[in-house]
C-alpha cells in the first residue's frame, strides 16, 4: 500500500524543529539564565582558587574531609567535586527558574493566552516548553563541567595529567573525561527531574515564584526527611536519597548500581511530573 | 500513574523474591559442608546493618546504627580487597600477597605493612561474612540447636537458612543467629543476630552481590598515586582488628598487643575479661574511619550507667546484643550476655 500526499493535508500547525528553535532563542535570551550560567561557571573558578591558596598555605597537610579536599593536587576531581556540591541547590534553582518562567511566568505576563490560542497543539507546547527546560539543564551542567576541567588543568594541576580516583589508584586522562561525561549524563537526568516537576506545579499556578518557592522548599524538606533515622523506610521515594551517587564515578572499579538507581528514580519523578504538566496543559482555559 | 507504580516498584526490596526450592538437606550435613567449604576467588559488595544501639562515638561511624557497606575481592590465595565507601571518601585496604596496603583517601596517605604479619587475613575477615559465620558457627554449634529452616534468595543466590538457636541452659541476649548458606558453593551468604525481645535483626551482614569466579588481578594490586604520603605502618596503625562480633566468636581482636583476654564460660555465655589493657584500644571500633594516630577520647559515662558489686564498680554499657562491663581499676568484661553473668565472670 503506498500513502498518497494530499496538498490539502498540509499541517496546520507550525513545525516542531522551528517551536524548538524559537523556544531555545527566547530562553538564551533572557538575561536571567546567561546571568545563572555564569554564577555556575564560577563555583570551579572559586573551588579551585580556594583549594589552591589553602595548599600553598599547608603544605604539609593534604586533602582533608569531603570531595573538596579530594581536589588538591588532584585537579580532575574538581568538575565532579563541583557538579555534585552545585547538585544540591544551585542546579535545581537554575532549572526551577527556567521551568517556573516557561508557563506560570507567561501566564503572569499574559503572553501564555497567545500561546494557547496559536494554532499550535497543547502537546506540542508542553515538548516545547519541557525542551527549554532540559536546554537550561544540559547548559548549566556543561558550564560546570567545562569551566571544571579548564580551572583544574590551570589552576589546580592534575597529578601528572591523571586522576587519582577515591578508591587510590590512577585513570588516565581519557577515561577521566568518559567518567566526567557520565557524570554529567547522569546529572542532566536528575534535573530532568527536577524540572518536569517544577514544570507541572508551573502549569498548575500563575506565578513563577510560587513554583521556586514549592520545589527549592521540597528539596530541603526531602533533605530534612533524609536526616531523620525514624523516617528511613521514606529514602526510596525520595528524589535527593541518590544524589551522592554523583561522586562514585571518583571510585574504581566503578559501582554503577547507586547511578542506575537513581536516575530510574529520577525516571519515575519525570514521567510524574510530565503526566501532570501534560494533562494540565491539555485542559487548560486560555 | 506510570511514574508513581515506578517508584513503588524501585522501593521494594531487592532478592524479596519467592523462597527458591533446593533439594531437601539436613543441619548436619549442611554445616560439615560449611566448614570444610573452599570459598575459591570471589568479588562482591557487602552490607553491614547494624541495629545494635550502640551510641555514635566519634570516629566510628560503624558502630552507630545505620547501614555501611564494603566491596570486597578475593582470589582464593590470600589476596584480597577491601574498599569502604562513605559518601565522599573511601578506605582501600588491599593485600598483593606480600605487601598490605591501607589508603585513605581523606588526608592522601598510604600506610603499608608486611602481608605475613596478617592484617591482611584479619582485614578480610572484616568485611567478609564468610569468613565471619563460619567462625561463628564453628564456636556456636557445640552449645546450640541447630537446623534448616527453609530457604531464602541472598544476593540473587539460592540458599539455605540455618538457624542457630542457644540451648536452654546458656544465658545469652541472644535469640537465634540465622546463616543463609548458598546452595551451590556452600558459602556462608549472610548472617543475622537476633536478640531476645525483638523481630528486627540486631546485626545482619550479608552480600547484596556477589560473583563467584576468578577477579582480574589488577584488583590485587596497589600502587600509590602521585602525591600520596607512603608511610610503613606504626605497631597498631592500618590493622582495624576483627569482626565486632569479638563476644560470640569469643575472639576479641584489635586489642593493644600484649593483653590477653581471659575467657570466662563457653558458648552462647562466653565472657571475656580483659585486664591491665588500654581502654581506648579495648574500645576501639575494628572499622572506624577516623586518622590512625590518636585515639577519641571517650567519656565512658556518657556511654552506660554505673554498677557496683562484690567485684568493684564500673560503667555498663549494654546494647541489643551484648553487654560490657568496664570497671574502675581498668578490667573490661564482656559477651553477649544478660549483666549478671558478667558480673559472676568478674567475680572470678
Amino acid at each position: 500500500m503506498t500513502t498518497a500526499v494530499l496538498p490539502a493535508a498540509a499541517p496546520r500547525s507550525a513545525p516542531l524543529a522551528r517551536l524548538l528553535g524559537s523556544e531555545l532563542t527566547w530562553v538564551l535570551r533572557r538575561p536571567r539564565t546567561l546571568v545563572m550560567l555564569g554564577v555556575l561557571a564560577l563555583i570551579p573558578i572559586v573551588i579551585a582558587i580556594g583549594v589552591t591558596v589553602v595548599a600553598d598555605e599547608f603544605a604539609d597537610r593534604r586533602g582533608g574531609p569531603g570531595l573538596i579536599g579530594a581536589v588538591a593536587g588532584n585537579g580532575l576531581v574538581l568538575p565532579v567535586a563541583s557538579i555534585t556540591l552545585a547538585l544540591a541547590l544551585l542546579l535545581p534553582m537554575a532549572v526551577t527558574t527556567a521551568a517556573a518562567d516557561a508557563i506560570a511566568g507567561e501566564a503572569a505576563s499574559g503572553t501564555l493566552r497567545g500561546l494557547l490560542l496559536a494554532p499550535v497543539g497543547r502537546l506540542r507546547l508542553v515538548v516545547m516548553k519541557a525542551f527549554g527546560v532540559l536546554v537550561v539543564a544540559t547548559l548549566a551542567v556543561l558550564v560546570i563541567a567545562v569551566v571544571g576541567v579548564l580551572a583544574a588543568l590551570v589552576v589546580v594541576g592534575a597529578a601528572d595529567g591523571q586522576l587519582v580516583t577515591l578508591s587510590g589508584t590512577t585513570i588516565g586522562l581519557a577515561e577521566a573525561m568518559g567518567r566526567l561525561a557520565v557524570v554529567v549524563v547522569w546529572t542532566v537526568g536528575q534535573l530532568a527531574a527536577v524540572g518536569a516537576i517544577a514544570l507541572a506545579l508551573s502549569s498548575l499556578t500563575e506565578h513563577p515564584m510560587v513554583v521556586l518557592a514549592a520545589v527549592l522548599g521540597g528539596l530541603i524538606v526531602f533533605g530534612v526527611l533524609t536526616a531523620v533515622p525514624a523516617l528511613d523506610w521514606l529514602q526510596p521515594y525520595l528524589l535527593t536519597s541518590g544524589w551522592t551517587a554523583g561522586a562514585d564515578v571518583l571510585r574504581d572499579p566503578m559501582p554503577w548500581g547507586g547511578l542506575i538507581e537513581s536516575s530510574l528514580r529520577a525516571l519515575c519523578y519525570t514521567a510524574v511530573g510530565a503526566g501532570l504538566a501534560t494533562h494540565r496543559m491539555l485542559r487548560r482555559d486560555a | 500513574m506510570a511514574g508513581a507504580v515506578g517508584l513503588g516498584l524501585l522501593a521494594l526490596p531487592g532478592g524479596a523474591g519467592a523462597a527458591p526450592e533446593l533439594p531437601p538437606v539436613t543441619a548436619d550435613e549442611l554445616v560439615a559442608s560449611v566448614l570444610t567449604a573452599d570459598v575459591g576467588a570471589f568479588g562482591g559488595t557487602v552490607e553491614l546493618d547494624n541495629a545494635l544501639g550502640l551510641p555514635a562515638l566519634p570516629g566510628m561511624p560503624q558502630a552507630a546504627a545505620g547501614d555501611s557497606s564494603a566491596r570486597v575481592w578475593s582470589d582464593g590465595e590470600g589476596r584480597g580487597r577491601v574498599q569502604l565507601p562513605t559518601d565522599s571518601g573511601e578506605r582501600t585496604l588491599v593485600s598483593d600477597g606480600e605487601t598490605f596496603w591501607a589508603w585513605n583517601s581523606e588526608d592522601q596517605t598510604v600506610h603499608t605493612a608486611p602481608a605475613d604479619k596478617g592484617p591482611a587475613e584479619r582485614e578480610s575477615a572484616v568485611a567478609d561474612p564468610t569468613a565471619a559465620a563460619t567462625e561463628a558457627l564453628d564456636v556456636l554449634r557445640a552449645s546450640s540447636e541447630v537446623r534448616v529452616d527453609g530457604t531464602a534468595e541472598v544476593a540473587g543466590r539460592p540458599a539455605y537458612e540455618l538457624v542457630l538457636t542457644p540451648a536452654a541452659t546458656e544465658r545469652t541476649l541472644l535469640r537465634e543467629v540465622r546463616l543463609a548458606v548458598d546452595a551451590e558453593h556452600r558459602v556462608p551468604l549472610r548472617l543475622t543476630v537476633l536478640a531476645n525481645g525483638s523481630t528486627e535483626p540486631a546485626l545482619q551482614l550479608g552480600f547484596t552481590d556477589l560473583e563467584f569466579g576468578p577477579q582480574d588481578p589488577e584488583l590485587f594490586t596497589f600502587t600509590p598515586p602521585p602525591g600520596a604520603t607512603v608511610e610503613p605502618a606504626p605497631e597498631d596503625a592500618g590493622r582495624p582488628g576483627g569482626p565486632h562480633g569479638g563476644p560470640l566468636g569469643g575472639k576479641p581482636e584489635g586489642l593493644p598487643d600484649g593483653v590477653e583476654p581471659t575467657i570466662v564460660g563457653d558458648g552462647w555465655d562466653t565472657v571475656a575479661v580483659i585486664s591491665g589493657g588500654d581502654l581506648g584500644g579495648a574500645l576501639d571500633d575494628p572499622r572506624r574511619e577516623g586518622a590512625p594516630e590518636g585515639r577519641p577520647d571517650i567519656d565512658l559515662s556518657a556511654l552506660g550507667t554505673p554498677v557496683s558489686g562484690p567485684w568493684g564498680s564500673g560503667t555498663l554499657i549494654s546494647t541489643a546484643v551484648a553487654s560490657a562491663i568496664i570497671t574502675d581499676d581498668g578490667r573490661v568484661a564482656a559477651g553477649a550476655v544478660p549483666e549478671q553473668v558478667l558480673t559472676e565472670a568478674l567475680g572470678q
